[in-house]
């Protein structure tokens, strides 16, 4: 619905909202002047003569929300990332673990630019990053190779991408896989960000409770109020030391919300102990969407249930990930002649039902909503359900037919799959989820490169060329992934279907 | 009482009331417990516990006009037709063919 993106005039004056500004202490009534994208000013009664005036009366307006726990690429990914980004209040996002460093270039071929909301990448220490397939996800196996030239290169070429390196603490090994990604991550020069939670089903797991004692002051801990093995509380429901020592030395914990990690009675529990979270994020994914997150907006009105103010709150989304994310320049501020990147929001009032993980349930009496993102020099009038619908969530193969958009393949991109139809039909391959052939996904990525290089097409058109031949939807996937997720006998089928019906047509 | 086909065979559906018509429903086949749900073409028998983590698909919700079912938990789906995971590769969810038999009906189990 493009029609509630709005272009504001160059001058604007933002009237009358309370703006609360935790970053720099400002909570009050004023006026909000904005020219060229930029902030000019916080005061009273500003109102240049030429000014369009947005009234803004009874909202509150804050710096530009960022989430820094989203899942935009890959095997989580949504086909309309901005559905969770602008059209939702936020403005900046961090997509976490998506790509590695092996898939960072199909990341950027097919993300970057291409969203309204400022996209960032927190690359997984797996070169293929996320797989998608929980129950392989937490094997150590898994991050076959640790290619660090290829990550240095990467931060050297395109600087300002990459705002965290993500790593899961993986079931036992001590904190062997932590400490390695811990030291990657001060050999590329940004925080870890370590995750907890549904991979420590198994019981007690120690390797989680080494991510705590590994980060350093600025690393991230994701999905702290987590009810899997390995909780921040033991039985009793005490803090753990090793996560009171964590908080001490000045190791954020960022709530992640995502599909199995929050649950209100560890939450509570910590929240009784003093431990608030400092940076509070949705883990919104394909998965999560239709519930339990929602959005972002759901997550910190949970938080405000919990006891955070209102202020903490916003905090949480704004000053505190900007820092931590190294984004002080950009976001996370209203001070004068930073980008005018803004969220208007209200506190409603009525009865409402959040749900964790779980499936625990507390009521509350106030929710937060957002209403308008300011980003870019353009307005977004949010539509907080947009995200859920089916097209945009539902990864789904087209298996009985050929998708529309492959009829609009071009020459060149129909020469590339003639090729690719060809050197993949002397490859074997199948899908074995209890025993995931990750190399067989390299060895897949190495054909197309190879093919590619080959009939000298960019790596966009070449991804978007096999997409079109089994997705409706623009969702994305690591190329080597999506491969190895199909049969083969229909992908060589499919390939040939595409062919022969651009044969027909010519 | 039964009739083999294959490794499976058609066995009674207990544990349904006569006119049951809200499903997904819980019903007893031999000795196992299915889930029976209902496509909107016919009727269709499922595994009792989502492959993935074991929640109840009795809860499921159904999507694609009864072609998918939806675990209430993680939002993994699952095609009726064959069981095959869509959003969740590699997963696969029991399905079991259902028809008429007298009064009441059969599952291929």
């Amino acid at each position: 619905m493009s029609d509630q993106k709005i272009r504001p005039a160059t001058v604007q004056v933002l009237r009358g909202a309370r703006v609360m500004d935790p970053g720099q202490g400002i909570d009050r009534v004023a006026d909000v002047l904005v020219q060229d994208g930029k902030i000019l000013d916080v005061g009273d009664n500003l109102a240049p003569p030429d000014a369009q005036v947005v009234d803004l009366r009874g909202d509150i307006l804050t710096p530009g929300w960022i989430d820094n726990h989203v899942h935009t690429y890959g095997t989580l990914g949504f086909a309309d990332p901005d559905s969770i980004g602008v059209w939702q209040g936020v403005t900046s996002f961090v997509d976490a673990g998506g790509p590695g460093i092996a898939t960072m270039d199909e990341f950027m071929a097919l993300m970057s630019g291409r969203t309204a909301t400022h996209l960032y990448a927190g690359p997984y220490i797996r070169p293929i990053g996320i797989i998608g397939a929980q129950f392989t996800e937490g094997d150590i196996r898994s991050l076959n190779g640790f290619p660090i030239p290829a990550w240095l290169d990467f931060m050297d070429r395109h600087p300002g991408v990459i705002r965290y390196l993500k790593i899961a603490a993986l079931s036992g090994y001590g904190s062997g896989p932590i400490k390695m990604g811990k030291g990657l991550a001060e050999v590329i020069g940004v925080p870890l960000y370590g995750h907890i939670g549904e991979f420590q089903m198994q019981p007690e797991n120690p390797s989680a409770y080494e991510l705590f004692r590994v980060c350093q002051e600025g690393d991230m801990i994701a999905h702290p109020y987590h009810n899997s093995g390995a909780r921040i509380i033991d039985r009793s429901k005490r803090l753990r030391p090793e996560v009171a020592d964590a908080k001490q030395r000045g190791v954020l914990f960022d709530i992640a919300f995502g599909s199995y990690n929050f649950s209100w009675e560890v939450a509570e529990a910590a929240f009784g102990q003093g431990l608030p979270p400092d940076i509070i994020s949705s883990d919104l994914q394909q998965f999560n969407a239709i519930g339990p997150a929602y959005s972002l907006s759901h997550v910190m009105s949970m938080l405000l249930r919990l006891g955070m103010s209102l202020p903490d709150v916003i905090k949480a989304v704004t000053a505190t990930p900007a820092r931590a994310l190294g984004l002080q320049d950009r976001a996370g501020s209203l001070r004068r002649g930073a980008p005018a990147e803004m969220t208007v929001c209200r506190v409603v009032e009525g009865d409402f039902e959040f749900v964790d993980t779980e499936g625990g349930m507390r009521s509350a009496d106030r929710k937060i909503v957002p209403v308008m993102t300011f980003t870019g020099g353009a307005r977004y009038d949010t539509d907080l359900t947009r995200c859920q619908n089916e097209d945009n969530w539902l990864l789904q193969i087209a298996d009985d037919h050929v998708p529309d958009a492959a009829a609009g393949l071009s020459p060149a991109q129909l020469d590339f799959i003639e090729r690719m139809r060809n050197a993949l039909s002397g490859v074997a391959w199948a899908y074995n989820l209890d025993q995931l052939d990750l190399e067989k996904a390299h060895e897949l990525r190495a054909v197309f490169d190879a093919v590619r290089a080959e009939a000298g097409l960019p790596l966009r058109e070449a991804l978007l060329a096999l997409f079109c031949c089994f997705l409706d939807r623009p969702f994305t996937m690591q190329i080597g992934l999506f491969l190895l997720h199909l049969e083969r006998d229909f992908l060589l089928g499919r390939l040939d279907d595409v062919l022969a019906s651009a044969r027909t047509s010519a | 009482m039964t009739t083999m086909t294959d490794s499976k065979a058609w066995t009674k559906v207990e544990g349904l009331d006569p006119g049951q018509d809200m499903f997904p429903a819980v019903a007893k086949a031999g000795d196992k417990r299915v889930v029976i749900v209902d496509t909107g073409k016919a009727l269709r028998g499922v595994e009792l516990a989502c492959p993935h983590l074991k929640a109840p698909m009795s809860k499921g919700i159904m999507m694609g006009a009864g072609s998918m079912i939806r675990c209430p938990k993680h939002n993994f789906i699952f095609r009726l037709s064959d069981g095959k995971g869509v959003n969740c590769v590699g997963l696969t969810l029991k399905v079991y063919e259902i028809r008429q038999a007298g009064d009441g009906m059969e599952i291929l189990i």
